[in-house]
């Protein structure tokens, strides 16, 4: 069990044993986060990710496309979480998807040599925007690019997924999950059942 | 050597086995249970204070083992519980989906946590509609065991004094969320109920057991023990007793019979030697869930019963019943966009439910029979699904995520199937197991009532949604596959004719004495409520019967 979340472990037994004792003794209600479980100090981590199953070019457009799904604007976004890493992972274990991101790639390809002349990654930022619009904006779309909006949709389905998993993706959200409480969490809106006048929260 | 005979052997540790595993133990019997899988190891198995980033495939497992998955509870979080090694079969054209968990504690390690008690509405429908025919028991008779079940293992409510759900014994209840409060005063409007559900998760330290912490992810296994589970609550008791042995990896096979076909133990698979290994009692329980209990009493063939042990009323494997879920709407409030995020996934889907409001005054008020329930849900989850759907990209899309992600509600229905001759389990007279035993092969197909239930769900929780002023953007396509729900009851149906039912009013098999039926195979159909918390109550009368019997002498060597 060395390095398995020794430090989240002992927090629950102690919890637990106090628990039996009394109620909850030293926590408040809105509890605190649960920190990170794995040893990451003591991880090896390589300086550059070697994907395992894209090749270098079509790696180097994953990249690309995850950024321009969730971009860094202000918090992390894709790039900084690692997505393009999770995609390859995931992928590479999943034969039945292989051939769906390769022929995605290889169409996004050809779409850009076609309509830009240049590989997509060459292009500039606000051309490769461009050119992704139709497949990603349903009121936006153009015929004859179904195929590209199929891979569109798929890409987006997983950098969805690998960025709102990874500990980035979580703070963005402020995502409550896995903290403790000591009591069920309640509504705090007690004179407005309906919900009616909540102030907007600004971002 | 003369062979050692226990008082009773048990297949299956869930809530069943159990249960009557503790009762008898305490009582003073000696046991021994067989269960199917090893014990598991809260330390490493229970995954679930594991954030998503710390899993190797974020939670969503192995793609290669997409296509084996039994559904939502068997995941990366919980996997190696759940069996699958030894296969089962459908005919052409049906489809089934089977967890099973073989683990010591079965389902109960991950179950969902539901717990209302059935009613004499549920016991006597037959004589209200006309359907079928009436449980052999009454809401008065079973109420004193679901009260003392309730106490034991501590179900967090509110007395709720609704026609089709008898109040119990409850702990205070979760509090409503924001999510909550604006689904409950819609309900009002539409005139449906909108209540705190039964939950078995422990609201305040009870009987030595500590208070949730209200993680939430409860259905991928509890390390502190604070929901009811048997390795928690009932086989600690049973083993402080020094009378229970238990024997784990141990595959049952058959029910072993004497010259008078009365049952003298039980012959297994040890899943480590592969050895079939006999194993002898005075009386046996059998409580391997559902279906597998019917598999291994129709795997029992001797002289005395050539078609499995017990079925000389021919309705063993039949009458398979099961809940339809299925997502009867899902939409998002506008009220609670751009709210800051707020801890909604506490209890997985059992904080509220609008308990069964149909056909209660009149049986035939519906275009269908019996009832339905439903459990909403939403809010803020640990992982924003509806992201996976949404359109465009860029910064925009982001922030839209963000701002979703407190609002989004689903509503999912709980409907009962009805008895039919056409849903049944018997052996495939071809497949195998590994071990060369017979595989179940399960005949099941959705009833027209339980359908009409689905479309009738689906017009009154889009009616709540739009009362609660929320955006409704769609519903399931279809309900999910029968067994999604994990409620399959039915195979060894209680009743006093002998020749219409496999078990009596007290689960004991009417050929066979000294054979006795402890999980849901023994009800007559499923209701609008869940089946753990009245499985533990069955079982508890069941194995007092069985205690009684042994006083009186009947199950001597």
């Amino acid at each position: 069990m060395a390095g398995q979340g020794v430090g989240r472990r002992q927090v629950l037994r102690i919890m637990g044993a106090a628990a039996a004792a009394a109620h909850f003794p030293g926590f408040s209600k809105w509890g605190f986060a649960c920190g990170h479980i794995g040893n990451a100090a003591l991880q090896i981590k390589p300086a550059v990710y070697r994907p395992q199953f894209f090749t270098a070019a079509e790696y180097a457009m994953v990249e690309r496309l995850v950024e321009i799904i969730i971009p860094s604007d202000g918090t992390p976004g894709a790039k900084e979480a690692g997505v393009a890493e999770f995609i390859d992972f995931m992928v590479a274990n999943d034969p039945d998807e292989q051939y769906r991101f390769r022929t995605g790639l290889t169409w996004l390809h050809a779409h850009s040599e076609e309509t830009a002349g240049k590989k997509f990654v060459d292009l500039a930022p606000e051309q490769q925007t461009s050119l992704l619009e139709p497949l990603g904006f349903k009121d936006k779309s153009r015929p004859g690019q179904e195929a590209g909006r199929r891979f569109f949709s798929m890409i987006r389905e997983y950098t969805v997924t690998g960025f709102y998993t990874s500990e980035i993706g979580f703070k963005e959200l402020d995502n409550p999950a896995l903290k403790f409480y000591a009591e069920s969490p309640e509504c705090p809106h007690k004179d407005d059942p309906e919900h009616q006048h909540l102030s907007q929260m600004t971002s | 050597m003369a062979k050692k005979i226990y008082d009773v052997i048990v297949i299956g540790t869930g809530a069943g086995g159990g249960m009557t595993i503790k009762t008898l133990c305490e009582a003073g019997l000696k046991v021994c249970a067989l269960n199917a899988g090893r014990r598991l190891d809260p330390e490493k198995d229970f995954r679930y204070h594991r954030m998503p980033w710390d899993m190797k495939f974020r939670g969503q497992d192995d793609p290669k083992r997409r296509g084996e998955s039994f559904g939502y509870m068997d995941n990366e979080y919980t996997k190696a519980a759940w069996d699958h090694e030894i296969p089962f079969t459908t005919p052409p054209g049906m489809k089934w989906m089977w967890p099973r968990c073989n683990a010591v504690g079965g389902k109960t390690n991950f179950w969902g946590r539901s717990s209302a008690r059935f009613g004499d509405i549920d016991f006597k429908a037959a004589s209200l509609d006309g359907y079928d025919v009436d449980w052999p028991i009454t809401h008065d008779e079973i109420s004193p065991f679901y009260t003392r079940v309730e106490k034991m293992i501590g179900v967090a409510s509110t007395v709720q004094n609704r026609p089709s759900n008898p109040d119990g014994s409850y702990l205070p209840p979760f509090k409503f969320r924001c999510l909550d409060r604006i689904l409950e005063a819609a309900c009002n409007k539409v005139g449906v109920p909108y209540l705190p559900d039964r939950c078995a998760q422990l609201t305040q330290p009870h009987e030595g057991h500590p208070a949730c912490h209200f993680c939430g992810e409860c259905t991928t296994g509890c390390d502190v023990g604070a929901f009811f589970s048997t390795p928690y609550f009932l086989l600690p008791k049973a083993e402080a007793t020094k009378n229970l042995e238990l024997r784990t990896d141990a595959l049952a096979k058959n029910v072993l019979v004497d010259q008078n076909g009365h049952a003298t133990g039980v012959a297994y698979i040890d899943r480590k030697t592969k050895q079939e290994v006999e194993v002898y009692g005075r009386a046996v329980v059998v409580a391997a869930s559902c279906i597998e209990s019917s598999r291994i009493m129709l795997n029992s063939k001797s002289r005395h019963w050539p078609t499995g042990i017990a079925n000389s009323s021919g309705q063993l494997g039949r009458n398979l019943c099961d809940h339809l879920y299925g997502e009867s709407a899902r939409g998002y409030l506008p009220q609670l966009l751009g709210q800051p995020s707020f801890p909604d996934h506490v209890a997985d889907s059992t904080i509220a439910w609008m308990p069964r409001w149909q056909n209660l005054k009149d049986p035939h008020e519906e275009k269908f029979i019996r009832g339905y329930s439903i459990y909403p849900d939403g809010g803020c989850e640990e992982f924003p699904g509806f992201a996976t759907e949404m359109d465009g990209f860029g910064s925009s899309f982001k922030r839209e995520v963000k701002r979703r992600y407190p609002a989004p509600v689903s509503f999912g229905i709980q409907a009962p199937s009805l008895r039919l001759d056409t849903n049944y389990v018997d052996l495939d007279p071809e497949v195998k197991d590994p071990y060369g035993i017979p595989v179940a092969r399960i005949h099941f197909e959705w009833d027209e009532n339980v359908l009409k239930m689905w479309e009738h769900s689906k017009q009154v929780c889009a009616e709540v949604l739009r009362a609660a002023g929320g955006v409704l953007e769609g519903a399931g396509d279809a309900p999910e596959i029968p067994g999604w729900s994990l409620h399959e009851t039915g195979t060894c149906r209680m009743g006093n004719d002998p020749k219409n039912f496999v078990t009596n009013r007290f689960g004991q098999t009417h050929d066979v004495p000294n054979l006795y039926v402890c999980d849901a195979s023994v009800f007559l159909n499923c209701t609008d409520k869940t089946t753990t918390i009245s499985i533990l109550a069955f079982s508890l009368r069941t194995s007092e019967h069985l205690i009684e019997n042994f006083r009186q002498g009947e199950h001597k060597a």
